[in-house]
């Protein structure tokens, strides 16, 4: 389904910042990532938006916050996000 | 639960905008010097004073108004844990309120130059009452404490109340009515009624340490506690409540000591809300430290272990002595010296050990920096973890010092002097570390 997960929620700040980057340089085509957080990574937004990314912050099943994050010229890891996003 | 996403059209996210209740506005934070200065100075105070220990020696606890006594509670209180406390608020209300301090660079370099001043010059005035260096201090303190309220009420009454905010509002009161308390002791007049009625001095004291110092430390840990320690948060009920109710409680205890014709049973019932509060405060983090998520070995966890400890050792202490149960004076100083050095001074340290190489991060990256060293770098745990033990050892040590001064005295002061000149190493070490991985930061 194209989704790569990356759990954060056990990490303070600044690590998951740092995972999160790490994990989207390696983001193949076609698939986006699915973070697990326990807050809303601030930090991290105006990175995604400098390296063209779209991200999406919705309440978690497992830990408060997931943020779906996709590359905004990925038309197949748009296509995926957009059916894991919550309304 | 709030959420934020980004355009509907699957483009691009805008800018920081705020969905968790509390906004964190990064791109409101003011230059790293800002709260750098206050930091650096804190340790250099907290010298100071250990050595002003040494220099009198056990005389020195002789009675609460010893001179040189007066002069290293205020070095302490002022240089140390207020200097923090401001460069602390000057970097966070930005962040956390959303709304910055005016002209931050300014007023920083004005309030940290007057406070240096100003503290520097009141310790000095104590056992050397000089009229021109009194007023030295008077307008020191007066001018940078002043300029600062002004400047952190003009940002905190524009941001959206939240429970951390509304204890540095009540918490920024309480700086104001303890700063107009010891600028009014330090006329001739007051001074005397003071010495008179240590009722007065009582309340001075009562504002300084539980109206601003613990008020804000409360305030602080919303946010620090469950974000750095990775604790769950604190109970919702406990931060509505908690705070609020210290304040009210110090409002009547004050007034009806300083009226002085109001039914005792008042003041201790005031005064057991504010003990009962405090130490509930405390059993509380320390019920959250044990719900983290990460068990590995951290120095701010145990200093902050260090100041809950200490806070409800100097509750009990405090609580003993006012209902009689331990009628020796020395107990009540040694109650003060556990809520300065034990609380407030374990949960400063344990603060900066996060906050300085967090921030030094922070600005890295936003300066673009291409490798970014990880926090460890900036302060790694063997320069921090011995530290607790150290500062631990100047707590317990305090006991025998305080009930023994003779000897016990001089070696509790040189443990605390090493954990001050320890921790200034340690800030300036991050520094350096910042400095070797972007521009100089202009202190």
């Amino acid at each position: 389904m194209g989704e790569r997960l990356l759990d954060v929620s056990a990490l303070e700040p600044p690590e998951p910042r740092d995972r999160v980057v790490a994990a989207l340089e390696i983001l193949a085509d076609g698939e986006y990532l699915r973070v697990r957080h326990r807050r809303e990574p601030l930090l991290l937004y105006p990175w995604l938006q400098e390296h063209g990314f779209a991200w999406h912050t919705q309440a978690g099943d497992i830990t408060a916050f997931e943020i779906i994050v996709w590359h905004t010229d990925d038309a197949r890891a748009t296509a995926a996000a957009a059916r894991v996003l919550k309304p | 639960m709030a959420h934020r996403r980004c355009p509907s059209d699957g483009g691009r996210g805008a800018g920081p905008e705020t969905v968790s209740g509390i906004g964190l506005r990064l791109d409101q934070a003011p230059p790293f010097s800002v709260p750098l200065r206050f930091f650096l100075a804190a340790p250099f105070f907290g010298a100071i004073a250990a050595v002003v220990v040494l220099a009198i020696g056990p005389e020195i606890l002789a009675s609460r108004w010893q001179p040189a006594l007066l002069a290293v509670t205020h070095l302490l209180t002022l240089g140390v844990l207020t200097m923090v406390m401001l460069g602390a608020l000057m970097q966070m209300l930005p962040v956390l309120a959303g709304s910055p301090v005016p002209r931050p660079v300014t007023v920083a370099g004005v309030v940290h130059g007057l406070l240096v001043v100003g503290t520097i010059a009141l310790a000095v005035s104590f056992p050397i009452p000089y009229t021109g260096l009194r007023n030295a201090a008077l307008i020191a303190l007066g001018g940078g404490l002043g300029v600062f309220i002004a400047a952190a009420a003009s940002s905190l009454v524009r941001a959206s109340a939240n429970a951390s905010i509304t204890a540095m509002r009540l918490a920024l009161l309480g700086l104001t009515i303890v700063a107009l308390l010891g600028l009014y002791a330090a006329s001739t007049a007051a001074r005397a009624r003071w010495s008179y009625n240590p009722a007065y001095a009582d309340v001075h004291l009562a504002w300084g340490l539980v109206g601003w110092v613990a008020l804000l430390v409360i305030g602080v840990a919303y946010q620090v506690v469950p974000m750095f320690q990775l604790t769950r948060a604190y109970p919702q009920w406990l931060r509505r409540a908690l705070v609020p109710t210290l304040f009210a409680a110090l409002v009547l205890w004050s007034g009806v000591t300083v009226i002085g014709s109001s039914p005792a049973w008042l003041a201790q019932a005031a005064a057991a809300i504010i003990a009962a509060a405090l130490a509930l405060y405390a059993i509380a983090t320390l019920w959250l430290q044990t719900t983290r998520r990460r068990r590995l070995p951290d120095a701010t966890v145990r200093f902050w272990t260090l100041a809950m400890l200490s806070l409800l050792a100097c509750v009990v202490l405090w609580s003993a002595h006012a209902v009689g149960m331990v009628a020796d004076a020395r107990f009540a100083v040694l109650a003060g010296a556990l809520m300065i050095l034990g609380f407030a001074g374990s949960a400063i340290i344990g603060m900066l050990y996060k906050i300085v190489p967090f921030l030094a991060w922070l600005h890295l990256q936003a300066l673009g920096t291409s490798t970014l060293p990880n926090m460890k770098e900036f302060l790694p745990d063997a320069y921090t973890l011995p530290h607790v033990w150290l500062h631990a050892a100047a707590l317990v040590l305090l006991v025998p010092a305080v009930l023994a001064p003779r000897p016990w005295l001089y070696p509790a002061a040189v443990v605390l002097l090493v954990s001050f000149l320890w921790l200034g190493w340690n800030l300036t070490a991050a520094v350096r570390q910042y400095r070797r991985s972007a521009i100089p930061v202009n202190v």
